[in-house]
């Protein structure tokens, strides 16, 4: 169990992005964290790693402490931690089966890695975990010249190298169009369900939220406003939901429309992009 | 929407009249024409157009001012203002008339430019400038010493050099040759005539007939007096060879001696023989020489054996080639070097921590932009007077200006370093040296490479230049070959240069469009 206990981050300059947070996340669970954007989602996720060290406050993780590790420790806690971004940040200028093999980095020996040698285990390994997000056929591309969601299905695979016991995902389908945003996540459900790896996922858009989480919390202005199950959420007003994203609100609906038709708006105010939250059902997902 | 021509018209009269308000002349047409007669551009700024009028006025005194200075330099040893101007006119009437009369047209355009500015209330055409161009272009051809008559009728001297120069092939080959000769002794004064060698069979044998006899001189008068007749008659020679006749006098002064005011040069026959006849030839003697004396008659065969060499010049321009390149390699390698760490200081993003290291940052920059600013060939003389003549100096020099450029390049793609990757990569675990290696070097080594190449492809076309000042490799020898009128050699190194640099320039650019 991922225990975060009053956890607040200051930047420099003075920012406040989280302000006495305090959550759990049990294993298997699909955690997804909505808020608006500057409510602190990224700040959480980067602490959790310690991207970012955070000002006060702890992480405990069955009984380890993440917020108090020191360098060889954070690294080998780093390592169980896999995590992928909204941006990609793949190496654009190397090969994708490199950018796999980088998520090793952690269980490799300094020296043999900095020839990027990888013994013949790891290469099974990425090879395999590639084959899992369907790019086998890019392996020796170099990773520029992949699509957006390709782009992202190597993200995954790396973190997949790091055999992982949590992904941390920020916004991991922000920059993907909706359709993309779907065989995204049903990468990250099915590692969720199938090899039982804890989901923290934060995300911009309703029906997403409503279809992919187990446990949803809501940050604004770094605290945390809402906590609920995916019952809750499936049942939750317009209201409630305003408050937690504010005008932001969104759905995919829309981009959807071609697969499922009936989640077309009905109302039809919106007539293009993503749909407002009293638009249709919220079963555009499906 | 098109507008009616009243409407035009309305629009018009509401734009003159908001122009009216605020801009109207302070004088009178004519006033103004008069107060740009005193002042150039004072009737402008009285009729409110005081920026023409300042540009006009300070037109007018740059360009007389110029123009004075020009005329005072030519009448340099006159005293006196209007002896001077004289004298000037006298030296240079075609410039001294040309510009007095322009910057004059200019003067009274102005006027006339006053004019129109106060009467018609907008600004008249831009005549008056196109004016003040032309007339800082008379007094620009006198300052650059532009002498278009001279390069005519020096085209024609210049033009067998210049040929030799682009087309320098003869003097890139040489041809083995051996020498075939023989020589007799020749007495003049009294004494007892030289003793004639012994023929020995098949070397060359020359015999001198007579061989006592008296050399060509002058009497009292300053007319000459002709020497005694010789025959010369050759045998064993060559056989149908080119061969020449040289004169030795006893001081060891070796000469060709003429005939006619021909050099006496000839083919031998078909059995390798010859007979001349000759004057002996003038030759001063030292007031000290008195008494007999030995001159030597000298029968030369030059032939060729063997097939064509690369000639001294083409095996120098080659070997300096190289020189100039690995100059160009070596400052490029110690640019590299130097320049990387020089690169972190001068980046932003690895700067922008604390007060202190921005500080550090601006210093950095600030030095390499000044470096940068300094031509390579001035960085040469400097280097000369550090290192001395040779390749290092240059090398000094280039490898001072290639650590500020290359630092310059570095620091940019330094700065255009993408931090998510390098977040993801610490995001697996992976240490600080890990990071760096699959994080940083991937982002930076291809902009690195190519910035690199591309420094070594200007350091070798630099180096070609740098020898000019001293600093070694081709440009040392061009220079050399020039000074000696060697044309040709001089050439040869010329297309080296220029083949080396344009197969450089493709071979970098081609390299670097791969990496991209
Ligand atoms: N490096 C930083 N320095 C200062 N303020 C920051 C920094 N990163 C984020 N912030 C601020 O912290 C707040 C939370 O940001 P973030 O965690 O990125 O929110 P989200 O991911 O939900 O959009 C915002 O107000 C943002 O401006
Ligand atoms: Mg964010």
């Amino acid at each position: 169990m991922l225990q975060f206990t009053n956890l607040s981050k200051t930047y420099d300059d003075g920012t406040q992005a989280l302000k006495e947070v305090s959550f759990s996340v049990e294993p298997g669970e699909f955690l997804v964290v909505i808020g608006l954007s500057g409510s602190g989602k990224s700040t959480l996720l980067r602490c959790t790693n310690r991207l970012i060290e955070p000002t006060s406050g702890s992480i405990t993780w069955d009984g380890l402490d993440i917020t108090g590790a020191d360098g060889a420790q954070l690294r080998t806690i780093r390592r169980r931690i896999g995590m992928i971004f909204q941006h990609f940040n793949l190496v654009k200028r190397l090969s994708v089966i490199n950018n796999v093999l980088s998520g090793r980095l952690g269980y490799l020996d300094t020296w043999k890695s900095m020839l990027y040698r990888f013994d013949s285990e790891d290469q099974t390994r990425a090879f395999r975990a590639l084959e899992r997000v369907g790019l086998t056929e890019q392996t020796y591309k170099r990773a520029s010249e992949l699509s957006g969601g390709q782009q992202q299905r190597v993200g995954i695979a790396r973190a997949l190298m790091q055999q992982p016991e949590i992904i941390l995902a920020d916004e991991p389908v922000a920059s993907l169009d909706p359709v993309l945003a779907h065989t995204i996540l049903g990468y990250l459900e099915r590692l969720n369900k199938e090899d039982g790896i804890t989901v923290i996922c934060s995300l911009h858009y309703l029906d997403l939220v409503q279809r992919y989480a187990t446990k949803v919390i809501g940050l604004r202005d770094g605290r945390v406003v809402y906590r609920g199950t995916s019952e809750d959420i499936r049942t939750m007003t317009d209201a409630e939901f305003k408050d937690i994203y504010g005008q932001e609100a969104e759905r995919v609906g829309a981009g959807l429309a071609a697969r499922t038709p009936s989640s077309a708006s009905p109302t039809g105010a919106p007539s293009s992009g993503s749909g407002s939250l009293d638009s249709g059902s919220t079963e555009g997902a499906e | 929407m098109a507008k009616t021509p009243q409407q035009k018209e309305q629009s018009r009269q509401a734009r003159v009249t908001a122009r009216t308000a605020a801009q109207n002349p302070l004088v009178a047409p004519p006033i103004a024409a008069i107060a740009s007669l005193l002042i150039p551009g004072l009737g402008q700024i009285l009729s409110r157009q005081t920026q023409r009028g300042v540009l006009i006025f300070s037109a007018m005194a740059t360009g007389g001012g110029i123009f004075f200075w020009r005329v005072a330099e030519l009448g340099r040893r006159v005293q006196g203002f209007f002896p001077s101007i004289g004298r000037a006119l006298e030296r240079s009437p075609g410039f001294v008339g040309l510009a007095a009369g322009a910057l004059a047209l200019v003067w009274l355009v102005a006027a006339w430019d006053a004019f129109l500015c106060s009467r018609n209330r907008k600004r008249p055409g831009s005549g008056v400038f196109a004016l003040v161009l032309v007339s800082f272009f008379v007094l620009g051809w006198q300052i650059a010493e532009i002498d278009v008559v001279k390069m005519v009728r020096q085209a024609p001297e210049a033009l067998p050099p210049l040929s030799r120069v682009i087309w320098p092939w003869s003097a890139a080959i040489t041809f083995e040759t051996e020498s075939l000769s023989a020589r007799a002794e020749i007495l003049v004064g009294e004494g007892t005539p030289p003793t004639r060698p012994v023929p020995v069979e098949d070397e060359p044998y020359l015999l001198v007939e007579p061989n006592v006899g008296s050399m060509t001189s002058q009497d009292a008068n300053y007319q000459p007096v002709p020497g005694t007749r010789i025959t010369l008659s050759g045998t064993n020679f060559a056989a149908n060879t080119e061969t020449e006749i040289w004169w030795r006098d006893p001081l060891g002064n070796e000469f060709r001696p003429r005939e006619d005011s021909k050099y006496l040069i000839f083919q031998t026959d078909n059995e390798g023989e010859f007979q001349l006849e000759m004057t002996m030839p003038y030759r001063m003697a030292p007031p000290s020489a008195q008494g007999p004396f030995l001159h030597t008659v000298e029968a030369r065969q030059v032939s060729r054996v063997g097939g064509p060499q690369a000639s001294e010049a083409l095996k120098m321009t080659i070997s300096r080639m190289i020189e100039t390149i690995f100059m160009g390699m070596m400052a490029t390698f110690f640019g590299i070097i130097f320049s990387l760490p020089v690169s972190f200081l001068a980046a932003r993003n690895i700067m922008s921590g604390s007060r202190l290291t921005m500080a550090l940052y601006y210093i950095t920059r600030a030095i390499l932009n000044i470096i940068r600013s300094i031509e390579p060939l001035i960085w040469a003389l400097i280097a000369v007077v550090w290192v001395g003549l040779g390749p290092f100096a240059g090398i000094v020099a280039l490898t001072l200006h290639s650590i500020a450029a290359l630092g310059k390049l570095y620091s940019e793609a330094i700065e255009g370093i993408d931090g998510g990757p390098i977040e993801a990569i610490q995001a697996t675990g992976a240490n600080r040296l890990q990071t760096i290696m699959f994080g940083v070097i991937p982002q930076m080594i291809s902009p690195f490479i190519s910035f690199s190449i591309y420094r070594w492809d200007i350091n070798v076309r630099m180096s070609t230049v740098i020898g000019l000042v001293g600093g070694g490799g081709i440009g040392f020898l061009l220079v050399q070959y020039i000074r000696l009128l060697d044309y040709r050699s001089a050439g040869i190194a010329v297309w080296f240069i220029a083949i080396t640099v344009a197969t450089l320039d493709y071979v970098s650019a081609e390299i670097r469009n791969r990496l991209m």
